[in-house]
Order: C-alpha cells, then structure tokens, then sequence
C-alpha cells in the first residue's frame, strides 16, 4: 500500500514538472559581466641598433599611453614580464604572458630603411586564445612623425580591441590662455590630441574665440576682435593664411561652424540688437537667414548629415536646446530638464548630443539623444563648457575653469559613460577646444 | 473493483480532504484592533462635554504695573562698575626668543612690542559641549573602484593578492596535519562596485548631504570563504536551502525516472542533471570573467550564442568554442562580442570550473548566451 502511494505522488511530480528534463547541450544566459580596464603588455618595440632601440622604446611608451588614456586598458609595467620579446618573428610564449595576466600583447619592430624613413611593424595578440588579433601591419613615415606612427599603432590595437573606430592620430585647436584673468592674452593653438606638439597659430594681440575645424581638418574657423568687434576668420591650418568672411555693415558675427560639406559656415550675427542663426557659403559670401525669432539664437552644429542643425535660444525665456532642419524652418525644443542649457554639438555617429548645463550654480557636461531623451550629466564643476566630440565619438573634451581670481582654464576630456575623467596636459592655461577629425 | 482504484481512490478522497480541511483554502483573518469602551450616562458625557479640557482664549490679560518712579530702580553707578584693568602682558626686557635678524639697513620702523609674540593659549571646549552634537567625522570618500561587477566587491586589504576568487592564506596547523593542504597565499576579489557613478552625481549626493552626519556604521564582516580544498580531502556539505534541496530532490527523481526509462533516447546524457544551483555557479564563474568594458557601444548591443565543449577536468577546450549565432549588432560588433565571451570562457575555465564529475555527461556541451543588455549604461 505505502509503495503504492510513493509512486503515485512520486508520478504526480514527474507530471507536472516535465520541463526540468534536459536534452542536447547545456543551456546557461549570462547578463551580468564586468567592467573594468583590460591588462595589456607592450614590450620595446625591437629593433637592430642602439637608435632604433630608443625609438622603439619611445614609440611602445606613446603605444601604451594612448591605450591606457581611455580608460578601457591597463597596461602591465614592463617589470613585471617574464619572457623579453628579443626578436619580431619569434613565437610568443603564450603561457608567460598569462602568468601575468595579460590579455593583450602588442609586440613590434622598428627599423631604417634605405632613405632613412622609419618603417615600424606590429602584432596584436589575444593571449589567453593563443592566437593573433589581425594581422600583422607596417607603418613608414618620417622620423620626426614617430609620434603619429605610435599613434596609429595604438588606433589599430584599440580598433580590434573594442571595435571602436580610432581617434589617437588627431588634433585639438584651442585657445591658449596666458596671464591674469583681467589681462588675459589668448592665441589660438594646435596640438596632438594627447597635448604634445603644440604650436601656435595667432600671435596674442588681439582676442580669439571658439575655433572651430573643418570636416577634413585642414581649415579652421575663428572669431577675431582684432577690429574691434567680433568677426569670423577662416585659417588654412598648413601655411597659417586667413581671411575675414563677409559681414554686413554694424553687425558682429560669431559660433561659427562648418557644415559637413565644408563649404557652409552657419553661425550668429547681431544686427539691431537681435542675433539670429545664418549661413554662408564659404567662397562666394552668399547668405541666408536660417532663424527670425526676436530672441537670440547663437552656438548652431549640425547633425553629421548636414539635414539637421541643433542650436540654444532662449525664446522661451530661458537658454534651451532646439533642432532645426538645416535650411531653416520650424524648431524643436529637445531640452526640457531644470537649468540652462547651451552649446550643443551633434556627435560624429549622430545618436548623441553634448551640451553644457548650468543648473543650481554648478555648471556640468551632458549628453543626451537627438530627440532630447536620456540626459546624463557626465561632469560637475565651478564652470566647464565648450564640449567637443573625438572623431570616433566615444570621447569628450571640454573647458574647466577653476574659481577665483587666480583661476585658470584648462581643458579635460571624459568618456561618454562618464568615466575616465582626465586633464590634457598643456603648457598654459587652454580653452575652447575643437577635435580635428582622424588624420590621413 | 481492484486494489489500484481503491488506492487511488482513497489516495484522491485524503488529498481533497487535505485541501479543505487542512488549512489550504483558509486565510488568515485580517488584523483588527479592539478598543475598551465604557458606558456611561448622558449627564456624565453632558459633565465631560463641559469640562474646561482646552485652553480658554484670554481676551484681556493683567499686565503688570510698571513699578513707581524712583522705586525699585537699580540705581546705576559708575563706581560700581569699576572699568576692568587691562592686562596687558609688560613688556619684557629682554626680547623674546626671535631668531629673525634685524635690518642693519635702513633700520624698519618695527611696532612696539606691546603684544607678545606667542599665540594665546586657547582652552580647550568642555568636553559635555560635543555630547549635545553627534560626533562629526569627514564623510566616506566614494571608493575608487574602476570596476563593476555583478556583486560589490569591498576594498580587500593592500597585502592581500588580487584574484579570481576569495582564498584564505593556508597557515600551518598541527591539529589538522592528516589534511594535506596546498600552501596558498591570501587572495581576494578585486575591488567593485555595481554601478557607474559620475562626476555629477557624486557631487549631488555630496552637495545635498548634511554638514554633520553620524559616524557611519562598521561594514559588517563577509563571512570568510573556506580555502580550497584539496582534490583528496572530501568536499564540505554546503547546508543545502530549500530552493536547492527541492532541486537537488527533483534532479534524483528525474535521474532514476530516466534510469528506468534508459535506453529509449540514446541521444540523452544519463545520470541526474545539474541542480540550479550549479547552474548558477558555472554562470557566475563565467560572468566574473567577462569583461564587458573595452567593448563598442555597439557590441555591447550584441548578443552571441558561443558553445564550447568541456573536457572532464571541467576545462574549456579552446579550439571548441565557436560562435553559433549573434544578433543586435553588425558583423564586425558580434567580432568582438563573441572575442570578449571566448576571452571570460578561457580565462576563467583555466583552472576549470567547479563542476560535479558524476554529470559529466550534462555540462560536456554548453551553450553560453551572452547577452550585455544590463550592462550598457550601468
């Protein structure tokens, strides 16, 4: 009797829980990873003499920098290496490097050739799969661009890494700030996206504004006071030539930006005390009126397919953001959260949009989407404005400035998760930065 | 009428008898309050009703006379009220001990030296004062941690080694001598946290604190992890919960069910199937290893199915693992989603997973989804 009764309660559990059987492989979802910088090694790029060793060693340090810099990897000190790559060809010792937990290797090679142009060579290697990431590339260049080449190694490991696009091999025009708040001098500069090379593009006679590069990098739009009233300048970065864009009589015209095609310039002019949006076309000083609300309207980019401008106005009595098509038309307010918000510039890969927000007297650098939603207040300062995207848009750079009168401006960059704080380093105080896109 | 259909039939009348009568479709009576009351006669409630309970409002309220002139002034005195002498420390002869040299030339016009150059000594606040306020302490600083993780992981100490897993250091022990234990050293999780947290918001959370705050409370001790035991020495009981224990019964019922039935399915691994709870080790195995945070905005919107073959020692084979499908992303995305997942398979398979050797046969094929949709913006 108790046998039978066991069976039937043990039938009656077998009935009604059939789905726990399992068949085929083992079935398991996983939601939750981590984040956390990724540990690579760069070994002294190798190389024949005792020049090409201090090269390669130059070159791995700016290789590991850039990689370290976006706060995705950690580099390994090279003290901690078991195995010394000695030789380019040799087979990697897969075991040595995951000892030390390594799971990227970036191995490489320099050389001379013939017209004494450096040619450097490099490996990418996932080191707990035992096999390359890529293939193998060379790079030739001048000796004195050493920098650009390390660069462009680094892009090339960061790209098969994180499937991002690169943005080491860039530039940052900005305005160089020296002296005392009230006699402040301010030239516009360029440099290496990391803060190296800088050189000057205007003398510091008069005040300069808001730079602003063109979409293939090789012009720069600036606003001048060098007659007195603000004026829109157009700057070939090679020879440091410029000329004055058309202006009207008793106007001033400023924010300039170029559009995608990079023959447009939208940006404000003041007339009859009321500032609107315009366009120009760059070479013939054709314009158009874009906006006519009696407000002012000023700190116009466009969307990276030129169809769309966004822009700030404060024509519902306080500074929002609003979207407009790109020749004009009915606006679009997108920002609607508490605070004022202001210089809005569209992100290369066209989802995002960054803008500074001044809100219960802290200012911040945010993000958010086209259509106005998602905001995310990435930082919070004193006062930081002015943000600019990286060419692969994953990366932020913006003015901070510290309070007082001794207070300085300095530029900064964050990671759209709103990671990786970090000052760029730069000789004098630096404002209103401007990310080229990626050099050729 | 045969045996069974007695059984069965008794079996069907105690399990309806059980279901009414033995509490399955009673609830629990709803929470009531009881208040005493008191009866009581209508002059006594019209006495209660009357009597003065609230403050009557005072229309005109005595003030005090002002008292007579020239009564009762205190007469002021300017005797009385002797000015308090200065105390003004004299001067000293010598000078007081400066070592700073006196300009030969031309000679500065220095103050008198009526003040001494020694601070005034302060005395210290009663010690009662700082018991009306509750002790003040500077706020915790936001722990550094870089990473996120599924679990928050607290700051380990800076001798103790950074590892996959939690270990304590083995220390020798006489007692336990039968016991052959490996020599390890102390190794903990790397510090973590759940979320990211900007600049911004750690500046609200800052602005908007109190100036004073309690001390906050001591983090209470994570209970310490038993070091690994060795192959040889028997594996501890882990105290089973109920959610375990009904699988674990589940899984031996299913396991003789399929015993019996064996031989009909040849495709179908014998033995009993992982519980849930091993289910759930292996994927927080693989899950502390897959690292999600160099991957592209669009990867990390790419799910990829990987399978990967184990071996009995609970080791991944590396050249199994393969992607089976992807979805949410371009090719080049689900490249270096499924990279990412190979990465957590063989990181953390190295020193094999802990998994049960008997159910070899369950966990020899496995597909993993790995599916970052949490962890985009977090």
């Amino acid at each position: 009797m108790k046998h039978y009764v066991m069976t039937l309660l043990a039938a009656l559990m077998l009935w009604t829980l059939p789905a726990v059987a399992q068949n085929g492989p083992l079935r398991l979802e996983l939601t939750e990873g981590v984040i956390e910088p990724m540990p690579f090694a760069v070994p002294e790029f190798v190389a024949d003499d005792a020049a090409g060793a201090e090269m390669g060693r130059r070159i791995a340090q700016v290789v590991a920098a850039d990689l370290t810099g976006t706060g995705l990897f950690r580099e390994i000190p090279q003290d901690a290496f078991i195995s010394r790559v000695t030789s380019f060809s040799s087979p990697v010792q897969f075991a040595d490097w995951k000892a030390i937990n390594a799971q990227a290797l970036v191995t490489g090679a320099v050389t001379l050739d013939s017209t004494g142009k450096l040619v450097v060579r490099f490996r990418l290697y996932d080191v707990f799969a035992g096999q390359e990431l890529g293939d193998g590339l060379q790079l030739v260049g001048t000796q004195d661009g050493w920098r650009r080449i390390a660069h462009k190694v680094a892009d090339q490991v960061y790209s098969r890494i994180t499937g991002e696009a690169p943005y080491f091999d860039s530039r940052v025009v900005f305005v160089s700030e020296t002296g005392p708040k009230d006699q402040r001098a301010k030239r516009l500069a360029i440099m290496d996206y990391d803060g190296a090379n800088v050189s000057y593009l205007t003398g510091s006679s008069s005040i300069v504004l808001a730079p602003r590069f063109s979409p293939s990098g090789d012009r720069i739009l600036y606003t001048s006071y060098e007659s007195g009233f603000p004026r829109i300048y157009v700057m070939n970065v090679g020879s440091a030539q410029r000329r004055a864009l058309e202006q009207q009589e008793g106007s001033m015209s400023f924010a300039p930006r170029f559009a995608p095609d990079g023959r447009t310039v939208v940006y404000s002019m003041t007339r009859g005390g009321n500032t609107d949006l315009y366009s120009m076309d760059i070479n013939s000083g054709a314009g158009t009126r874009l906006t006519t609300a009696p407000s002012i309207e000023t700190a116009p980019s466009f969307s990276p397919d030129g169809r769309r401008i966004v822009f700030e106005s404060d024509r519902s009595g306080n500074q929002q953001l609003y979207v407009m098509p790109a020749n004009g038309g009915e606006a679009q307010r997108i920002s609607f959260g508490q605070g004022r918000y202001g210089t809005p510039v569209w992100s290369p890969r066209g989802d995002l949009i960054a803008f500074t927000k001044q809100s219960k007297g802290r200012f911040h650098i945010g993000v958010m989407r086209v259509d106005g939603s998602e905001e995310r207040l990435l930082t919070a300062s004193f006062l930081e404005e002015g943000p600019t995207w990286s060419p692969n848009g994953r990366v932020i750079m913006f003015t901070r400035e510290t309070q007082g009168a001794q207070g300085s401006a300095s530029l900064y960059s964050v990671d759209i998760t709103g990671r990786n704080l970090r000052e760029v380093p730069t000789d004098t105080g630096a404002s209103d930065p401007s990310w080229s896109p990626l050099q050729d | 009428m045969n045996t069974g259909q007695i059984i069965s039939g008794a079996g069907h009348l105690a399990l309806m008898g059980w279901a009414l009568f033995g509490g399955a479709f009673q609830s629990e009576p709803l929470p009531f309050q009881v208040t005493e009351v008191t009866a009581i006669s209508a002059e006594e409630f019209a006495a209660l009703s009357n009597a003065p309970n609230n403050p009557e409002a005072v229309a005109n309220v005595d003030t005090p006379e002002p008292p007579a002139e020239g009564e009762g002034v205190p007469e002021l005195s300017a005797t009385e009220d002797a000015t308090p002498e200065m105390s003004q420390p004299e001067a000293s002869e010598t000078p007081p001990a400066d070592t700073v040299p006196e300009p030969q030339e031309p000679p500065a016009p220095l103050p008198e030296a009526e003040v001494s150059d020694a601070p005034p000594v302060l005395t210290p606040p009663e010690e009662d004062v700082a018991a009306l306020v509750p002790e003040v302490s500077p706020r915790p600083q936001p722990r550094p941690a870089p990473r996120v993780a599924p679990e928050p992981v607290a700051q380990p100490d800076p001798d103790v080694e950074i590892d996959e897993v939690d270990q304590q250091e083995t220390t020798p022990d006489a007692e336990a001598a039968e016991t052959v234990k490996e020599d390890t050293r102390e190794t903990a999780r790397e510090e973590a946290t759940t979320e990211i947290v900007t600049e911004a918001e750690e500046n609200d959370l800052a602005s908007a604190a109190p100036t004073r705050s309690p001390r906050p409370r001591t983090r209470p001790e994570t209970p310490a992890t038993e070091a690994e035991p060795t192959q040889d020495a028997p594996a501890p009981s882990e105290p089973e919960t109920d959610e375990n224990a009904v699988n674990n019964a589940l899984a031996e019922a299913l396991g003789q069910g399929q015993a019996q039935t064996g031989g009909t399915d040849q495709g179908a691994p014998s033995g009993p199937p992982l519980t849930a709870g091993e289910k759930d080790a292996l994927r927080v195995a693989v899950q502390n290893c897959w690292n999600v945070g160099s991957l592209s905005s669009e990867a990390l919107r790419t799910t990829v199915v990987v399978s990967v073959t184990m071996s009995e020692d609970s080791r991944p084979v590396t050249s199994s693992i393969e992607m089976l499908s992807a979805s949410g992303g371009s090719g080049s995305a689900a490249k270096q989603a499924y990279e990412a997942a190979r990465r957590a398979i063989i990181r953390c398979g190295a020193s094999g997973f802990n998994l049960p050797k008997d159910k070899y046969d369950h966990w020899r094929d496995i597909e993993m989804t790995f599916n970052p949709e949490r962890m985009r913006i977090k």
